[in-house]
């Protein structure tokens, strides 16, 4: 029953100090609230269209032709201009006038109308993968349309058209959760579980940086704080204070800002609210591991923001989980963002149900139990160090 | 003539020793990130997705179709369904990424011409996995009907170069240049490696000033540069600059030289863009830092900036592509034009006469890092520390 009154304790004054430290509040709320903005931003144009490419046709024949005006019509290709030959559109290339050149052979006419198989090339730039995608798509979809055309005419010539004209098989593609394979509607379902794990974990050192920096000056003790509770109560007392004051800005990221934008936004919001309650208490916890090493209130910086690379390539979002080594999926295992990123893009996007995704929300809640007792260890070994460095030595200190 | 650089720089190695936080942040820390990165994505391309197929059909067809699809190295087919709502059940839980259906009286339809339907269905909320899935797929049915049409063509007695005449007249070759293998970590390992400590540099720089402002040593750090704000400086950050160029030495050691990543261009030219880098890295922090003389400040502004190249670089978005006004943020961080010499010469391999602006580009940051020092000095003089 003590407990729960220091607890409860704790999280009062905690919530006194976050709504006076203007550092908290913008990790807490404006970060949160813009940055999901800005990456859409960035990424909304979803897809890539319109990629210049250089055409070097050798063959200047109408079939050459009808291949261009094929390609012009894609929605990936622009065409910049026809070179008069392979030197001139590789310094195009080279100048980034285009990403892509597209060579027609002298004989590429001569080759359709003997119903022979003609060859075309193109050679794309690798800078990006999702430009050299996006012309490999649709250079496949052009030359499965002009196979279908000119087979027909073909099998007409042979006289066969008892065999059935085109493919004996119907193939048809569906997409599954991102319909439109959008980049903006793959990237921020994920990215914006990493922004909520990762400005808590900023909000949180940057106060446990600065009760370090106060009790530093007052002799061990935190004029703000509460002294005389226990670890536990001190870690899940601040835990719960920060967790609570993210709810509403987790519903705003996870609900509005797929609204807004109209990204994929299918799941139950039940669901997928409760799979991020434990994210968020996980993260809170990991913040207040994380202070061990923020004995400044400013290393918070240094210590928090370039682990978000690393978090972001753990969660399995640009280099899929399946195809990792042992050892990086493990360590990707004790990330509360890894779970919260696979489960509620299957919620969100893929319309799954909290119970098929069972295993990301016990890992969560795992991880709230293991990193609240090591929080509590944590804080306990600072603060025991630092009162010791006043009371052991009154002797030296005069 | 003694103008105080020696002793700037003394007192900044002084205060390195003191503090092991230097040495980790400035050299374990982008080392290790840039090996993480490269460890990670060692295997190059990520095969074998893990894949379903809903097989209606149970024929001797629909076994040849799924025995071709297990050889595909693009799939790795882990479960066999007998309903289209199961296999999704196994989507939304994470377990497979895609997964094809056969349809009901494949094998009969198919023999009697009235074209069968193949079903594929890739999970795209992952990209990758989605892409792999989809492309594994496609092979698949597209080889199994070319493969239908092509017995049936050979019944009538077509030679093999006319059934190929007649079912891929025309074939669209597509050679990726620079990187045909379409390895993703020649394309994702430089730019998030070298954005990393782009980031890192900038949080360093900008915390190794301000955090003299804060304790209010400032005024002393100025005089050891005898009042002369460039000098001080200069004079801080030469061992940091020393460091960084061989940390970023190092790393592209083990990516041209251990990796074997593509080097197609001069490797001195490269080297000289890193040394550029460097210091307009460190320019712009230093900049920054002049505007904002306050730690939290200029440290939230450095890592708002730092955190989001990695999305307005064009590392995986084509810059040309986005909103012109978010565009033009690219532009104003030195990680980019590091970025484009790194694609024109060493995967390109273009000469470095087509990169000559990107060079300038990062020639102009000092001087931007210059105009605003007089700040700074107000700021050292009077240290004002706001939490």
């Amino acid at each position: 029953m003590k407990w729960f009154r220091n607890t409860a304790r704790v999280f009062r004054q905690e919530w006194k100090v976050m709504l006076t430290d203007p550092g908290l509040i913008l990790f807490f709320v404006a970060l949160p609230l813009m940055y999901p903005i800005v990456y859409t931003l960035i990424y909304n144009p979803e897809q890539v269209r319109k990629i210049e490419v250089a055409v070097v046709d050798d063959c200047r024949s109408q079939e050459s032709r009808e291949l261009v005006r094929q390609a012009s019509a894609s929605p990936a290709f622009a065409l910049y201009g026809y070179a008069s030959n392979m030197s001139e559109a590789k310094d195009w290339w080279a100048e980034q006038k285009v990403y892509a050149i597209l060579h027609i052979p002298y004989d590429y006419g001569k080759k359709i109308n003997q119903m022979e198989q003609a060859h075309a090339t193109m050679y794309t730039d690798m800078s990006l993968l999702l430009r050299y995608r996006a012309l490999m798509s649709a250079m496949s979809s052009i030359q499965m349309k002009l196979a279908s055309d000119i087979t027909t005419e073909r099998i007409q010539a042979l006289g066969a058209e008892s065999l059935g004209v085109g493919m004996p098989v119907q193939t048809v593609s569906h997409f599954l959760g991102d319909t439109q394979q959008g980049f903006a509607s793959f990237v921020i379902p994920g990215i914006v579980v990493l922004i909520m794990q990762q400005s808590l974990i900023l909000g949180v050192g940057l106060l446990g940086g600065t009760a370090r920096e106060r009790r530093r000056k007052n002799f061990g003790y935190d004029p703000l704080g509460v002294n005389d509770a226990g670890a536990l109560a001190q870690v899940w007392g601040k835990a719960l204070a920060y967790t609570i004051f993210y709810i509403p800005v987790a519903i705003y990221i996870l609900h509005y800002v797929p609204e807004f934008f109209h990204l994929p936004h299918y799941g139950n919001p039940v669901d997928y609210l409760l799979l991020m309650f434990p994210l968020l208490l996980a993260s809170a916890f990991l913040g207040q591991l994380a202070v061990i090493m923020i004995w400044e209130r400013e290393f918070v910086f240094l210590v928090v923001v370039f682990t978000s690379l690393i978090f972001l390539f753990l969660s399995g979002l640009t280099w899929p989980r399946y195809s990792m080594s042992p050892f990086w999926l493990t360590i990707g295992d004790f990330v509360p963002a890894t779970w919260g990123i696979e489960g509620f893009i299957r919620i969100n996007s893929n319309a799954a149900t909290l119970a098929e995704n069972a295993r990301c929300y016990i890992a969560l809640w795992l991880q709230v139990l293991v990193y609240s007792f090591l929080a509590a260890m944590v804080w306990k070994y600072m603060v025991t160090k630092e009162r010791a460095k006043f009371t052991s030595s009154p002797a030296t200190a005069q | 003539m003694n103008i105080g650089i020696v002793d700037s720089v003394k007192r900044e190695l002084r205060r390195m020793v003191t503090m092991p936080m230097y040495l980790v942040f400035m050299v374990l820390c982008p080392i290790g990130c840039g090996l993480i990165f490269m460890s990670l994505l060692n295997a190059g391309l990520p095969l074998r997705t893990p894949a379903a197929v809903v097989d209606l059909d149970h024929s001797e067809l629909s076994r040849q179709v799924i025995r071709n699809l297990n050889s595909n190295e693009l799939v790795d087919v882990q479960y066999k369904f007998e309903s289209y709502s199961d296999a999704l059940a196994y989507v939304r839980e994470g377990k497979i990424f895609g997964f094809f259906i056969i349809s009901r009286d494949f094998e009969k339809d198919a023999l009697a011409g009235k074209k069968p339907t193949i079903d594929l269905y890739s999970n795209m909320t992952y990209f990758v996995p989605g892409t792999f899935a989809f492309k594994g797929f496609k092979l698949v049915a597209v080889s199994t009907t070319g493969g239908l049409a092509a017995a049936k063509l050979a019944a009538v007695g077509l030679t093999p170069d006319q059934i190929t005449a007649l079912s891929v007249p025309v074939d669209i070759d597509i050679h990726g240049i620079g990187n045909p293998w379409t390895n993703y970590s020649y394309y994702l390992s430089p730019s998030f490696t070298f954005a990393t400590v782009a980031l890192l540099m900038m949080l360093f720089t900008v915390f190794s000033i301000t955090v003299e402002i804060k304790h209010s040593t400032s005024p002393q750090w100025l005089m050891t540069a005898k009042g002369n704000i460039a000098v001080a400086v200069f004079g801080k950050l030469l061992p940091q600059t020393i460091l960084g160029i061989i940390v970023c030495f190092l790393l592209e050691a083990v990516m041209f030289g251990f990796l074997h990543f593509p080097m197609n261009g001069s490797l001195w030219w490269m080297l000289v863009a890193t040394v550029l880098f460097v210091i307009a890295t460190q320019s712009f922090a230093v900049m920054v830092a002049s505007i904002l003389p306050n730690p939290r400040f200029a440290l939230s502004v450095v890592s708002l900036i730092g955190v989001l190249t990695f999305s307005f670089g064009g590392f995986s978005f084509p810059v040309e592509k986005m909103y012109g006004a978010i565009a033009a943020f690219s532009y104003i961080v030195p990680i980019r034009y590091w970025f484009l010499i790194y694609v024109n010469i060493a995967l390109n391999g273009f000469d470095v006469y087509f990169v000559r602006f990107y060079f300038v580009a990062l020639l102009i940051f000092p001087y931007l890092g210059m105009a605003f020092l007089w700040k700074l000095k107000k700021a050292c003089l009077h240290p004002v520390y706001i939490p």
